[in-house]
């Protein structure tokens, strides 16, 4: 896999420190419906969303690009669940760790990552 | 051809073939998961299919593997001495390469493994204080307590103490070994077989090797198979309803 990669230039409000809070994440993580709540109300019994899968698949590639080492991807998942994640169910707390490490990484900014989520929910809710 | 309208019908003739329910709506945590995803492709830090083979992988480990293991060394003496010897090797035999999906492994589980046996006066059991490594290839994902810092800080301090937390109450003449994962090693337990499964086939004793066992949080039991059904227990002291609870429901 290639290693090859350039941090963005546009600084999010993460770069305040990497423990702040991200405004984009941090609406998710109030509005968002996390799997344990949607899963019941759908009469659905699989234990995890769809996506976790997916999830882990990101962050293997992720470690075996030399962008993101597990260690430090997991030590910043310790970091931020006992603090700014306190609180979110697992996959839900993970994917949160992984897109507020990257954004503090300079990987990816807010603002594409704001109009890439908007344009993603767009083609679900067509589709 | 069979049209759709006649398709629907013969499902609904047989509820038992009906689709299982599914979540129908977008969540905003779904969305940031394809973002995410998306944005690292563009980017060039991985490829589409690279992400697929990790994702195709991750799909198809279990317990199931590690299950296998045991039983054949339970029941192949000579198996087990190779097994203890050279884990990663051993694992060939049944079909399990520690090299899948690209040829080297995947980042998170690299290629030492070692499996440690129980003995009437040693139980082991395993854990990764410093984030979640876990052998993956013979027990599939690891479960979400094994992750928590909880299980981690206290596992190596109180063995015994979170050991009965789980139901495992060990004599206090058996000594626990908490053995340690790191980047470099994987470890696995190998328990004891128990007393009632003598004649038992690989397969059936397979059945019994749960997860947990295999971690070192249970034992297993010729009773206890990893698809039971989840036992449910009547309180014993049941919350007396009071007239406020009662009105509310």
């Amino acid at each position: 896999m290639s290693a090859q990669h350039r941090p963005s230039s546009a600084a999010p409000t993460a770069s305040q420190g990497p423990k702040a809070p991200i405004r984009l994440l941090e609406d998710i993580r109030r509005a968002g419906k996390t799997w344990a709540e949607l899963a019941p109300r759908w009469g659905v019994s699989e234990p995890d969303p769809p996506w976790k899968t997916s999830l882990h698949a990101t962050c293997e590639c992720l470690s075996a690009a030399a962008v993101l080492p597990v260690l430090e991807r997991r030590r910043a998942e310790d970091e931020l669940g006992e603090t700014l994640y306190c609180g979110t169910p697992a996959p839900e707390q993970q994917l949160l760790a992984l897109a507020h490490t990257m954004l503090t990484r300079g990987l990816l900014s807010e603002e594409e990552l704001a109009r890439r989520i908007k344009e993603v929910r767009t083609r679900l809710v067509a589709s | 051809m069979q049209s759709q309208h006649d398709h629907d019908h013969a499902h609904d003739a047989n509820a038992a073939h009906r689709a299982a329910p599914m979540v129908d709506e977008i969540s905003d945590f779904e969305v940031l998961e394809i973002a995410v995803r998306e944005l690292a492709i563009e980017k060039g830090l991985f490829t589409a299919d690279e992400h697929r083979r990790f994702t195709e992988w991750a799909e198809s480990i279990g317990p199931a593997a590690g299950s296998r293991l045991v039983a054949k060394a339970w029941t192949d003496p000579a198996f087990k001495a190779r097994l203890l010897a050279d884990a990663v090797a051993a694992c060939r035999e049944i079909g399990l390469d520690w090299a899948e999906p690209t040829g080297t492994g995947t980042p998170s589980d690299y290629m030492e493994f070692r499996v440690l046996e129980d003995t009437p006066n040693l139980h082991h059991v395993i854990v990764c204080t410093l984030c979640s490594c876990y052998p993956r290839p013979v027990l599939g994902h690891s479960p979400y307590w094994y992750r928590s810092p909880n299980y981690r800080r206290r596992l190596v301090r109180w063995p015994r103490q979170v050991l009965a937390e789980f139901g495992l109450q060990l004599p206090p003449e058996v000594e626990i070994r908490v053995e340690d994962s790191n980047q470099k090693h994987r470890f696995m337990v190998l328990p004891m077989r128990p007393p009632g499964t003598e004649g038992w086939t690989e397969e059936q004793l397979a059945e019994i090797v749960t997860r947990d066992c295999m971690i070192g949080v249970a034992l297993p039991r010729p009773d206890r198979k990893a698809d039971d059904p989840r036992p449910v227990q009547p309180a014993r002291r049941p919350v007396e309803s009071t007239s406020a609870n009662r009105a509310a429901g």
